[in-house]
């Protein structure tokens, strides 16, 4: 009896031990033995409401490069951007003995342009009448302006090669340049105040009859100054630069850009606060950077989702935003990057989404393409958050402030123009 | 006296690491079998009961015994005799072997299959405690291709389960006459099924864990008659009751990669799950002394209860079972004369049906009951039975299993005073 009692409390000992590691299997059970207890549901009919508004201005004081050029555009009208800088010497001495040779302006090409690169571009570069201070001690906006002599320093027409040459020369009037080489040799300028007082600066810009492109130059372009000291047998050459300042604070350069008489519906955004929706711009919405203007996105009835029966949560959110056909071409290229920004409902910006729209181009040969945008964790506060939110994302190329691409967009919800993607899944039924 | 007092100890201690281990013991019973079938309901309902009905195709409603515990039919514990104490302790071991129309697998198991203690109260009364696994669940599932409703395209979840319901048994047993035993059960039906489900879309992956909660009380009532010293029938029923659900739920998502809790462990309303009134009728009979027929039918009205699953729709069950007993002489100084042959046949349409099919199944069993030590009734049972559950057919998985179920059923002799001491 008791060997039978030893054994009974051995074999439930064994099994209380047992692994329980026993229980796993990939056994695929038949396609349709169950279905998912959870419903998902793919929504595409949440209004997304797209509109154009335009900021007052823009700071160019902190762009990357200058942008002197003009073309034309038939929706976004006659683009123009000019350069504002200021020029410091490299060095405040030169030798007695050496004689003046001749002054150049050194353009060098950024790679960055916008429009056709065929037709022949004129530059003018003019030497400016007023300091580059900006009117309100901190920045210069695109709609910034800055007094001028309207005579040439120097001009040059050319075929633009941006990609492949790397600078463009532009000859100055000896008459400033053996001015300036003067008042060096002389020590008439022998610091930074008395050399911006004497020489306050250049603007770069395109001749107002020719339609061409607009071209980035890099900041690092200079001005140079050639002269020559005679030695023993031959006179030998030397020169000075004359660099761009952007160490200054507030920075004295900065790009005016001016958009001449856009399309009717871009005329009416006069100010920060307009909000040009697409029904009343024929399904469209618009983008421009250099001037602000910028398609808003909002999704009005975003909180409708928690009316889907049953207890359910966001998986997944992609808006999709088709370019307006027709509105882009080889020259009119359109970005394969924008980036996403957040503003109030006064369309001051407030923050950077951190993500970016990416033009999809997998179906290009079929002229299926669009900016995909996956807004998954955006969507996922806002419907967290009780409150109804009153901000809006808007669309913007990262670099706006040096660059002017445009881009149209098609809003037309029934053309597949602009469509978000929600998945949704339900785990409950029941509320 | 010493001797008796040496004894109880070891009783005692029994009992004790009994009791001890009880709580793994439940706990070990979730999850170890894993039939793809136990995602419907409450699991796969467990067939094999206590002690020597293993043996016999589960029959045992119209069996009359009072050398072992009977726990198909409470009436049987009215004839436990005097002074009698009776312990059985099972085990359960179990080779699956799953098959659809591609693939197949095949998994061991190893499980607790019950404890139950009986004694005599007074003259005609008996009274018993067991604890059977009600059902168990154990499943995996992957790659469940689901629609993306309002689209053509599918994703793909895994889903798995683990758990299963416990059954602790109150019987009494009381005779009214000397051949009319009536039969109460109360039982208490407890346990808990974890459901998870996980899947990725796109960028995004959803994972959710419910723990369902059930428990609730079913009254049963039983009846034994003996029409002859050798023939006796008896009837049960269970009656219908509604075992309480509480669902708590975990659900978690990452978003462009970064995990957000949607629920963290919320208790939810769930639907309470319905018990089937289940009325069974049984006979056995004994033949020259050593032979012992028996046979039980059980109906299982499912439908009644008017619920459904996913794909699943419950309908009323019929189970047919046959047992077969043989042993040369129970009372023979040879112990290969006192050993007991069994065998038995059990079919059951099943009380479920997926898609408009019904998954039915058969056992075939066998058994052997081994006298152990000097005394008439401590036996160890070994039962070994095939099975087989479903069909390839459609969208259904066949399931063959081959298990065995060891018993240590156990009589015990207390209040009574030894001769020598």
């Amino acid at each position: 009896m008791k060997n039978i009692l030893g054994l009974v409390c051995c074999l439930v000992l064994c099994v209380s031990c047992s692994d329980d590691s026993l229980n796993n299997s990939d056994f695929v059970a038949g396609e349709t033995f169950t279905d998912s207890d959870i419903r998902v549901l793919q929504i595409d009919t949440l209004t997304t409401r797209l509109s154009t508004m335009k900021f007052d201005s823009i700071i160019t004081s902190q762009g990357s490069r200058m942008l002197v050029g003009k073309y034309s555009d038939p929706i976004f009208g006659n683009m123009k951007s000019s350069s504002f800088i200021e020029m410091v010497p490299t060095s405040y001495t030169i030798d007695t003995d050496a004689v003046y040779d001749s002054i150049v302006f050194i353009l060098r090409y950024d790679n960055y342009y916008y429009n056709d690169t065929l037709a022949q571009n004129t530059v003018h570069i003019k030497p400016l009448n007023e300091v580059l201070k900006p009117a309100d001690d901190s920045d210069f906006y695109n709609s910034s302006s800055i007094g001028f002599d309207e005579e040439d320093l120097g001009t040059l027409t050319f075929v633009p090669r941006p990609l492949e040459k790397d600078s463009l020369s532009v000859r100055l009037k000896d008459s400033f340049g053996s001015d300036l080489f003067d008042n060096l040799q002389d020590k008439t300028l022998t610091d930074y105040d008395e050399f911006i007082n004497y020489f306050r600066g250049l603007t770069i810009r395109p001749d107002d009859s020719i339609y061409g492109t607009v071209l980035g130059f890099s900041l690092a372009s200079e001005m140079r100054l050639y002269y020559s000291i005679s030695g023993e047998t031959e006179s030998v050459q030397y020169y000075t630069d004359f660099t761009i300042n952007t160490s200054s604070s507030p920075i004295p350069f900065f790009n005016q850009i001016s958009a001449d008489g856009p399309n009717e519906y871009l005329s009416v955004l006069t100010s920060n606060d307009v909000n040009l929706y697409s029904e009343d711009a024929e399904d469209q919405s618009f983008v421009q950077s250099g001037m602000g203007v910028t398609t808003r996105i909002e999704f009005p009835y975003l909180k409708s989702l928690g009316d889907i029966q049953g207890q359910g949560t966001l998986l997944d959110a992609t808006l999709r935003i088709k370019p307006k056909e027709g509105s882009y071409n080889d020259n009119l290229k359109l970005k394969d990057t924008l980036s996403v920004y957040i503003v109030d409902q006064n369309n001051d910006l407030t923050g950077d989404l951190g993500t970016y729209a990416i033009m999809n181009r997998d179906d290009e040969e079929f002229n299926n393409i669009f900016y995909e945008l996956s807004l998954s964790s955006y969507l996922e506060d806002i419907l967290e958050t009780d409150a109804e939110s009153s901000e809006a994302l808007i669309l913007l190329p990262s670099n706006y402030s040096s660059t002017v691409d445009r881009i149209v967009l098609d809003a037309d919800y029934e053309n597949e123009g602009t469509q978000l993607e929600l998945i949704y899944a339900i785990y409950d039924e029941n509320e | 006296m010493p001797f008796m007092m040496k004894m109880n100890k070891t009783k005692l201690f029994t009992i004790v690491v009994i009791l001890l281990a009880f709580n793994s013991i439940t706990a070990q019973s979730e999850g170890l079998t894993s039939s793809p079938y136990s995602l419907y309901g409450l699991g796969v309902i467990n067939q094999t009961s206590i002690g020597f009905t293993n043996g016999l195709g589960f029959t045992g409603i119209g069996i009359r015994t009072d050398s072992q515990i009977n726990n198909l039919n409470a009436a049987n514990y009215a004839l436990i005799p005097q002074n009698s104490f009776y312990y059985d302790i099972g085990l359960k071991g179990e080779y699956n072997n799953y098959s659809n129309s591609t693939e197949d697998e095949s998994k061991t198991t190893f499980n607790f299959s019950n404890l139950a203690v009986a004694f005599r109260v007074a003259k005609g009364l008996g009274f018993g405690i067991s604890m059977v696994p009600y059902s168990d669940v154990g499943y995996y599932l992957v790659g469940l291709e689901t629609n993306i409703e309002g689209s053509n395209e599918t994703f793909e979840s895994n889903v798995s389960g683990v758990g299963g319901l416990s059954d602790l048994r109150m019987n009494i047993g009381y005779a009214v006459l000397d051949n009319l035993r009536f039969g109460l059960s109360t039982s208490f039906l407890f346990g808990s099924i974890e459901e998870k489900e996980s899947f990725v879309i796109s960028q995004s992956a959803f994972s959710s864990v419910e723990e369902t909660n059930y428990s609730g009380i079913r009254m049963g009532l039983g009846m034994q008659f003996d029409l002859t010293d050798n023939i006796t029938i008896g009837s049960t029923i269970q009656l219908p009751t509604s075992l309480e659900g509480k669902l708590k739920r975990t659900v978690v998502k990452y978003l462009d990669g970064s995990e957000i809790t949607v629920e963290d462990d919320e208790s939810s309303a769930t639907d309470n799950f319905d018990m089937p009134l289940e009325v069974g009728i049984g006979f056995s009979a004994k033949f020259m002394e050593s032979l012992t027929v028996s046979g039980d039918y059980k109906k299982n009205y499912w439908s009644e209860t008017g619920q459904e699953e996913n794909l699943g729709t419950y309908e009323d069950q019929d189970i047919y079972s046959l047992g077969l007993e043989y042993i040369k002489d129970p009372k023979s100084y040879k112990y290969g004369q006192r050993i007991r042959y069994r065998a038995g046949f059990n079919y059951d349409n099943g009380y479920l049906a997926i898609n408009g099919m019904k998954v039915d199944g058969y056992n075939i069993t066998a058994g052997i009951g081994l006298p152990i030590g000097q005394g008439l009734r401590s036996m160890l049972n070994l039962s070994y039975s095939y099975g087989s559950k479903g069909q390839i057919q459609n969208i259904l998985v066949k399931e063959n299993y081959h298990m065995l179920t060891l018993n240590l059923s156990l009589a015990d002799l207390w209040f009574q005073k030894r001769l020598i001491n």
